[in-house]
């Protein structure tokens, strides 16, 4: 059964927050341990089987990058795992110039400015690939998932730059 | 987990950080990713006209196994042959660093990236020598103009 049909709600790029959070709770609700106290021990198992699926199905839903990842996993777009290298000059080089401006910022303000810039991106290209979903055109849905995945990680890595920064100024004021 | 010497000194004291003229007919560029981990690498060779590779610079974004790995492959290839430099393995790099299992990928990428700079600059030199007659027209262009 895949995370989808686990959780009850409709395979889609752009699930209501608050429909995935009504069906999981529901769903947790009914396979809690507490409520297979004293019954036997196949039910006993059945049931934290079925509350570990249900947190991993959540888990990967609620994100937005990772419930289309897992989506165009279903469809049939794999993506590199670990070790597995790519080559797209065009992304990299967005990667690598957005790297070495990230680099370059040397003010809170800097950081921030990239970061929001980054997350409009990530916004527009999340936005995107429901056409490209739509179409079924799976190179550029594996492109555009592998750009939001640069995205992330270029937004992980302003938040901990900003975080050195912030902690520096502190202690040259402090 | 404890990490080697020779992988702080790379990660410390990186070698050869910095960029090439990508549009240079003696330079390959070399870019490739992981994007399961997010890094970015570029490595970028010069060739000099003995077919030796006088210069080498890198460029990462990654983790410090991603940069040591990208600090020695550019080390290594300095004064060797395109067809030696191409020989060096992954598994080369992740030895002589020690790198921890879990950070061998990152010694995939320094691979990779060598043997794609080595396949630019093979692309750019068979460019040149395939029309050496259109070469020689946009040549004499630029010098009219």
């Amino acid at each position: 059964m895949d995370h989808f049909a686990r959780l009850g709600v409709p395979a889609a790029l752009d699930l209501e927050p608050a429909v995935l959070d009504k069906a999981y709770f529901a769903l947790q609700r009914r396979w809690h341990p507490d409520r297979f106290v004293g019954k036997p021990a196949e039910e006993r198992a059945r049931a934290s089987t079925e509350a570990a699926a249900l947190n991993d199905a959540y888990r990967t839903l609620k994100d937005p990058l990772a419930r289309a990842v897992y989506l165009a996993g279903l469809k049939g777009v794999e993506l590199p795992g670990d070790g597995k290298t790519i080559d797209d000059p065009e992304l990299l080089m967005e990667a690598m110039e957005s790297r070495e401006a990230l680099h370059d910022a040397t003010t809170i303000e800097a950081i921030d400015s990239l970061a929001d810039q980054a997350r409009q991106q990530s916004q527009q290209a999340l936005t995107a690939l429901g056409s490209l979903f739509l179409r079924d055109d799976k190179p550029a849905i594996r492109k555009a998932l592998l750009r939001l995945r640069y995205l992330d990680k270029f937004a992980e890595e302003a938040q901990g730059r900003r975080a050195n920064l912030v902690k520096k100024v502190g202690i040259a004021n402090g | 987990m404890a990490y080697s010497e020779k992988l702080i000194d790379h990660y410390e004291n990186p070698r050869n950080i910095g960029s090439l003229d990508k549009n240079a007919e003696d330079v390959g560029t070399g870019l490739v990713g992981a994007p399961a981990c997010g890094d970015v690498m570029k490595l970028q060779i010069k060739v000099g006209a003995d077919g030796l590779i006088e210069d080498a610079k890198f460029k990462t974004f990654g983790c410090g196994s991603a940069i040591a790995s990208s600090s020695l492959v550019t080390e290594w290839v300095k004064g060797k042959t395109i067809d030696e430099a191409e020989t060096i393995k992954n598994t080369d790099i992740a030895k002589h660093l020690a790198l921890p299992p879990v950070k061998i990928h990152c010694s995939v990428l320094a691979e990779d990236a060598i043997k794609a700079a080595i396949a630019d600059y093979r692309a750019k030199a068979a460019q040149k020598f395939a029309k050496p007659d259109d070469n020689e027209v946009e040549r004499q262009e630029a010098v009219a103009e």
